[in-house]
């Protein structure tokens, strides 16, 4: 076989380069009749189960426990086939500095202060970790937002999107106050051996976000992030139910859910405890890389 | 004639025009199309920002499109009839903002054409996106009426009820854009509660205010430029004044709102506030002085007599848009940069060449279908050259002059025994 020489090579590469970008009207058209006629996937898998009869689900997260190892990050990716493309995934894990109070040293609302990042590499044990994600709100700014109905509030508390009536307006995204909407810039790819054929792949130009894992919680499992919680940090449940751990901790602990005085009620509460003295310290999974708009 | 064949028989500087308007929106629907193939990965915009300059144009289009309905209603409500050769441009120029806005909500959406079901098959009432997007489609049909039956008025042919009609598509477009279309629009910002620079109710306000000079100033630089390119004066001097004062009352007012929307964002001093606030003073320091300088140079400038002009006008109205374009850029930018959570990084937005492209070919668009849609259609009373002679008294023979006075006019002023001067 014929050796290239440099100057091929770069001929040859520009050419590759150029014809990857190249625009292909083919594709573009048989993508615009699937969309102005295409009907909705159905496959044989039912993507979002129907909502769970008299349940509110909701989260609650101790932050005296969450030691900011970032598994939930990666294994909510992974669950839910989220591209690489996609960055930061779901949840950003945040640390943070504490507040001192009456009580000693303890979390609080205001804790998000100038000290915090979402690009740590190491954990500190005076450091404060929070993970993010899509709130679920009762009044999801989002859902108020969506000109299409593309993203909806079920009975039992889940925000959702439905990927065959959104448009990639990104409304919702700049309505939401916590930033937990990711937009597929890119076409996604995801391995095929990564794929979780309970969850929908998507296209490109839609918006899509957590879930709550609604394909494990409305078959009664508990999603992903409380599965992998080292230091149990996560709990899940229905809070029409009046014995569910959940109701329990936030009636007896102190807490808070992110940015209240916005009216949208977040269905994720923050226990304000002191921090754990018996945990399991593991090593941080690493922070999120090429973030689109944002420099570290 | 008034017709498509009057775009034959042009000079060859505008082919040229119209070659690069073209060569601009080419090079737009390449990279749209490259968009529509690979996905809009290649544009400034992210997760953090989620909207960039096509949601700046479209803010900035359809403000524009506000300078139709006011001249509309100087035209037809007060009776000027001094503005009647810029009013059907103007409703034209409208029409064309509206569909440049419309545009670039289409280039904006991740799944265009999906986007066209907006709103018959998918919807959902309580976004104001649905609402303004819709309420463009309606503003078209009324800008679309009052062209209508404003051309008939000016063939000649209209009926007392077709006159009628024209006044009242002139007087109603201007509750309509100024109320469901503009001040809906600057609702879609205003009540984002999660963006600090956004949340205020001042946004619709100030965004039907400025739309209004933008549009009006818009509208008098269309005359000035038509002017020159026909080399004979539109509008008397007169009338530049009295565009001009009219023009120096909303650029006040802009300037005005403008100054209080950053002197409360200051003065508040939330913590996202002060963020939003040192973003605009450092990083966006150059648009935030072309707004704010702009507009007071604006106002300055038209207080003075010498500067109500045709000439003057232009330049102020260059500077007028400016500071809009500019203004625009910092609201929708701006309103996105302050971080959510501390400790994000340093968020920002830089469009790419293919974004710029992409709004550029938008602006060709506009351009194109204005100077068409000018040329063909019927946009002010009948300047042709009369075919025989008008015998002046006193004056002997003398040959029709290329003036805008219509032949039946002529041959009355003949009976009347002087030539009607306008």
């Amino acid at each position: 076989m014929k050796k290239l020489d440099r100057r091929e090579f770069v001929k040859l590469a520009s050419v590759a380069g150029a014809g990857t970008l190249m625009p292909d009207p083919l594709k573009v058209f048989a993508d615009a009749v699937d969309q102005l006629f295409g009907k909705p996937r159905q496959g044989q898998i039912e993507y979002v189960p129907k909502p769970v009869a008299n349940a509110k689900f909701g989260m609650v997260i101790d932050l005296g426990k969450c030691i900011g190892c970032r598994r939930c990050m990666y294994a909510c990716k992974l669950e839910n086939n989220v591209p690489d493309t996609i960055s930061p995934p779901y949840i950003m894990v945040f640390e943070t500095e504490a507040a001192t109070g009456a009580i000693g040293h303890y979390s609080s609302p205001e804790m998000m202060g100038k000290g915090s990042t979402l690009f740590y590499t190491k954990l500190r044990k005076d450091k404060w970790y929070m993970p993010v994600q899509c709130n679920h709100c009762d009044d999801a700014p989002c859902v108020q937002v969506c000109p299409t109905g593309a993203s909806y509030k079920d009975p039992d508390g889940l925000v959702i999107i439905d990927y065959d009536k959104c448009i990639g307006c990104r409304y919702c995204m700049t309505a939401c106050p916590y930033g937990a909407r990711r937009f597929n810039w890119w076409e996604p790819h995801v391995p095929k051996d990564r794929i979780n054929p309970l969850v929908p792949l998507r296209r490109h130009g839609v918006v899509e976000k957590c879930t709550f894992c609604v394909h494990r919680t409305r078959r009664g499992k508990f999603t992903r992030c409380v599965e992998v919680c080292p230091n149990k940090a996560r709990t899940f449940g229905n809070f029409n139910d009046p014995d569910s751990e959940v109701r329990k901790l936030v009636r007896n602990e102190r807490n808070f859910r992110l940015k209240e005085v916005l009216n949208t009620g977040p269905r994720i509460w923050y226990l304000t405890k002191p921090k754990e003295k018996h945990m399991q310290w593991y090593k941080p999974l690493p922070p999120p890389t090429n973030i689109r708009g944002i420099r570290q | 004639m008034n017709n498509i064949g009057a775009l034959r028989n042009k000079s060859r500087s505008f082919y040229i025009f119209i070659g690069i308007l073209l060569a601009f929106i080419a090079l737009g629907q390449f990279n749209w199309f490259r968009y529509l193939t690979y996905g809009p990965g290649d544009s400034g915009s992210s997760d953090v920002v989620p909207w960039g300059i096509y949601i700046s144009g479209l803010a900035y289009f359809i403000g524009l499109s506000a300078g139709a309905t006011i001249v509309g209603l100087i035209h037809h409500g007060f009776e000027r009839h001094d503005y009647e050769p810029i009013a059907i441009r103007s409703i034209i120029l409208g029409l064309v903002c509206v569909i440049g806005a419309t545009q670039c909500v289409l280039v904006d959406l991740g799944v265009p054409f999906r986007g066209l079901k907006v709103p018959l098959l998918l919807h959902n009432f309580t976004s104001l996106f649905l609402v303004s997007s819709t309420s463009y489609y309606g503003f078209m049909a009324v800008l679309g009426g009052e062209l209508y039956f404003s051309i008939k008025v000016l063939r000649g042919n209209a009926s007392p009820r077709d006159k009628k009609m024209a006044k009242w598509f002139g007087i109603l477009a201007v509750p309509y854009a100024l109320w469901i279309v503009h001040a809906f629009t600057g609702s879609i910002f205003g009540v984002v509660k999660a963006r600090e620079m956004w949340n205020t109710p001042m946004l619709p306000v100030h965004f039907v205010i400025s739309a209004i000079a933008s549009g009006f100033a818009l509208a008098i630089m269309v005359a000035v430029i038509t002017s020159k390119v026909e080399k004979r004066e539109l509008l008397s001097k007169e009338t530049y004044n009295h565009m001009g004062k009219i023009l120096c009352f909303f650029v006040l007012l802009t300037v005005f709102l403008d100054f209080f929307d950053y002197f409360i964002l200051r003065y508040s001093a939330k913590v996202e506030a002060m963020e939003t606030w040192h973003i605009i003073t450092t990083r966006y320091i150059v648009t935030f002085t072309l707004n704010i300088g702009g507009l007071v140079i604006a106002f300055i400038m038209l207080l003075f007599k010498k500067w109500r002009t045709g000439n003057g006008l232009l330049v102020i109205g260059a500077i007028v848009q400016v500071a809009i374009i500019s203004y625009r850029i910092d609201l929708v930018s701006i309103g996105q940069l302050a971080p959510l959570f501390p400790g994000m990084g340093e968020i920002y937005y830089i469009p790419t060449f293919s974004e710029i492209t992409i709004i550029l070919g938008i602006f060709a668009l506009v351009i194109l279908l204005y100077t068409i849609l000018s040329i063909i259609l019927p946009v002010e009373k009948t300047f042709e050259k009369p075919a025989y002679t008008v015998r002046k008294f006193g004056q002997g023979f003398q040959k029709g002059r290329s003036s805008f006075t219509e032949p039946e006019h002529t041959s009355e002023t003949f009976q009347n025994g002087f030539h009607n001067k306008k």
